[in-house]
């Protein structure tokens, strides 16, 4: 059995341009839905019992439920009842809903890090919870989760793959019709995989230079 | 030091304080007056309720009944706007809580100007004052990381500064320091005491208590057991437990 | 909906029950292979703990489907015996992926266990076998639980991708059968509940054995 890598050479503009694809539905995804996932974390520890019922409901939810059936809830389940969304905006959605709940325990957990004395500090100074929520607790939590933080945004990147079974076209979908089309399965999928793993590398190191320059102290 | 009584009221009163943690009763219908200008402190044994009495003077303890009514403001009234109070109340930490990812100046800058509303500029000016006045002018840019304990101690206590408060209450300020660098915050407080600010100063530190203090409150069990002047609380104690405290550790 | 629905639970149970299936066999094998990979990446041989980084780092940085695809599809190009039909396919897929992030998770548990420990072992005389198995371990499985019960949960949602290979567990009867009525929103939010329920438990399961341990 000989392998023929460099026919798929060719292909390579069209994989780094579903590999884009892929990139930005993910970072949309996460950059919103960590968003939400700071609002929900504070809705989750706020006073008032129905909005801490509510968070928690959404975050038990959509960590219990595959993504993949939250994509066909979205692009199938909306369409019934005509919400027609495209495969792209079905999965920024789904991403977004679905990262938005897996943020929201991290950044509860980075909140709950910060020693309630710097909080006292802020209060002392005559600064309001929500001046001391955006000057005193949320750089430190966030230093303190980065890791988990960017566990989740590969993990995320991971995720966009399954858009490929709604037809959006990001990496994985584009390698399976490389694949009918020129019938070389082990090559494209080698490709494919070096891709993936490449890119979670990246963004990995990104993290570790972020850190470095965000939050240097 | 002197004890003035400008208008004649005290800036602090407080009368029949009290707390419970559950079933436990912290603070037992505690009485106290602090007038301007004075330095008033206050010790005893651990779990006296002494820290809990400090911090239920600017509501970072919420107190079960009585009254305490600080710089003009009612702390039991539902209206009171506590950030105002917090203007007027300056507090430094036992564990100092310096923010750990500001640099030393843009510690004390960020109060004013969020709270105060004060521009950049002024704001700087008035930090690098107190910078200078605690002797850290040269630590400006530095982060609390890189700073010794008695160093981040005078971080904060320069942060409380920077709100011009009217009163300034100090949490054990130096227990968690070495003692090598003890000194250095005292004699901050020291200078603090003789341009006349009043503070009230949870503290072990039996010297400076005596040496700078107007007024000592002796606490035990959560009840003012003695109060009076240094000389007094500890050259003539009046009651046992005072007595007994005072052996036990002078 | 209401009254036609209950038609379409028979096969809705059958597909969680295949779920289960799969989650429960590959479970079991990808703790076995990360329970082998962990110690290996950790060990004292070099070129085994050079493998076990290779298996574990590449994995963890492929989305499932590609595993899953690539099994399916690749594999018997390179090895015609590994033709599996779709249900081993399956477990396979999901075995490797457990085997990567098991490892990981008792390389994080082992190395939890305080220095000290070994120590104690090897002055006692413990050779290596003999200080994991009685020593180290031990006291790495009670670490090494709330984290598991965490990915048991993944291996759940993950056993939904094998419904792109056409393997007829939970997700893929959904599918099958909101092709019929057309009623994919009251369909898969049933199989959204089903996976809830399965689901749900172990969390609690997990965070019940947080509190114990702490």
């Amino acid at each position: 059995m000989t392998f023929y890598f460099g026919d798929i050479l060719p292909y390579l503009p069209l994989l780094l341009q579903a590999l884009w694809v892929s990139i930005y539905v993910t970072l949309i995804g996460f950059a919103v839905g960590s968003v939400a996932g700071v609002l929900i974390s504070l809705a989750r520890s706020s006073r008032a019992r129905i909005l801490r019922t509510a968070a928690g409901g959404y975050i038990e939810i959509f960590r219990n439920t595959p993504l993949l059936v939250q994509l066909y809830l979205i692009f199938f389940g909306l369409g019934q009842v005509g919400i027609n969304l495209d495969p792209l905006w079905s999965a920024v959605l789904g991403l977004t809903l679905n990262n938005a709940a897996y943020t929201a325990e991290i950044f509860r957990a980075g909140f709950e890090s910060v020693p309630s004395g710097l909080r006292e500090a802020g209060s002392a100074l005559g600064m309001s919870s929500v001046q001391t929520f955006r000057y005193v607790v949320l750089k430190p939590a966030v230093r303190n989760v980065l890791p988990s933080l960017t566990n989740q945004l590969i993990v995320l990147f991971l995720f966009s793959s399954v858009g490929s079974v709604i037809s959006l076209n990001e990496l994985t979908s584009v390698l399976s019709d490389i694949n009918s089309q020129t019938q070389r399965t082990l090559e494209v999928f080698t490709y494919g995989a070096v891709l993936y793993y490449l890119t979670s590398v990246v963004i990995a190191m990104s993290s570790r230079v972020a850190e470095k320059t965000l939050f240097r102290w | 030091m002197t004890t003035s009584t400008l208008n004649g009221s005290p800036i602090i009163k407080v009368t029949g304080l009290s707390k419970s943690f559950g079933s436990n009763r912290v603070l037992k219908d505690i009485d106290a007056e602090v007038a301007e200008n004075e330095v008033v402190c206050v010790i005893g044994p651990s779990g006296s309720g002494k820290s809990t009495f400090l911090r239920c003077l600017n509501l970072l303890e919420k107190f079960d009944e009585g009254s305490v009514v600080v710089t003009g403001h009612d702390l039991a009234a539902s209206r009171t706007n506590l950030n105002l109070v917090r203007r007027d109340v300056g507090m430094v930490f036992q564990s100092f809580n310096v923010f750990p990812h500001l640099k030393v100046i843009e510690n004390v800058m960020l109060a004013p100007t969020k709270v105060l509303k004060l521009g950049r500029g002024a704001a700087r000016q008035r930090a690098e004052a107190l910078l200078a006045k605690v002797g850290l002018s040269d630590k400006a840019d530095a982060y609390p990381r890189q700073l010794s304990g008695g160093q981040q101690q005078r971080v904060a206590i320069a942060r409380a500064l920077a709100m011009e408060p009217k009163v300034m209450l100090f949490d054990e300020p130096t227990s968690a320091l070495d003692p090598e660098t003890i000194g250095e915050v005292l004699s901050v407080m020291k200078k603090l005491a003789e341009e006349g600010m009043t503070m009230v100063v949870v503290t072990h530190e039996m010297g400076f208590a005596r040496e700078v203090s107007d007024r000592v409150l002796f606490m035990a069990d959560g009840v003012v057991v003695e109060e009076g002047p240094p000389k007094q609380i500890f050259d003539d104690p009046r009651h046992e437990r005072t007595r007994a405290f005072l052996s036990k550790i002078l | 909906m209401s009254g036609g629905f209950a038609q379409y639970l028979p096969p809705l149970l059958r597909g969680t029950e295949l779920t289960l299936m799969l989650v429960a066999v590959s479970g079991v094998v990808g703790t076995v292979l990360g329970l082998v990979f962990g110690m290996a990446r950790i060990g004292p041989l070099a070129p085994l703990r050079w493998v076990a980084a290779v298996y574990i780092n590449f994995l963890r940085g492929q989305p499932v489907l590609i595993i899953l695809l690539f099994i399916y599809f690749a594999l018997p190009l390179l090895f015609p015996a590994a033709t599996f039909n779709r249900g081993v396919t399956a477990i396979v897929a999901l075995s490797v992926y457990a085997g990567a992030y098991m490892a990981e998770i008792f390389r994080g548990s082992i190395e939890a266990v305080p220095k000290g420990q070994e120590e104690a072992a090897e002055a006692l005389g413990m050779g290596y076998l003999l200080k994991f198995r009685y020593v180290i371990l031990p006291q790495a499985m009670k670490v090494a639980v709330p984290p598991a019960i965490g990915f048991l949960i993944s291996l759940v949602k993950a056993s939904a991708l094998v419904s792109v290979i056409g393997f007829i567990e939970l997700t893929k009867a959904g599918r099958i059968i909101s092709t019929i009525n057309e009623e994919p929103l009251q369909t898969f939010l049933i199989v959204a509940v089903l996976y809830f329920i399965v689901s749900y438990p172990i969390s609690l399961l997990g965070r019940w054995y947080e509190r114990r341990l702490a």
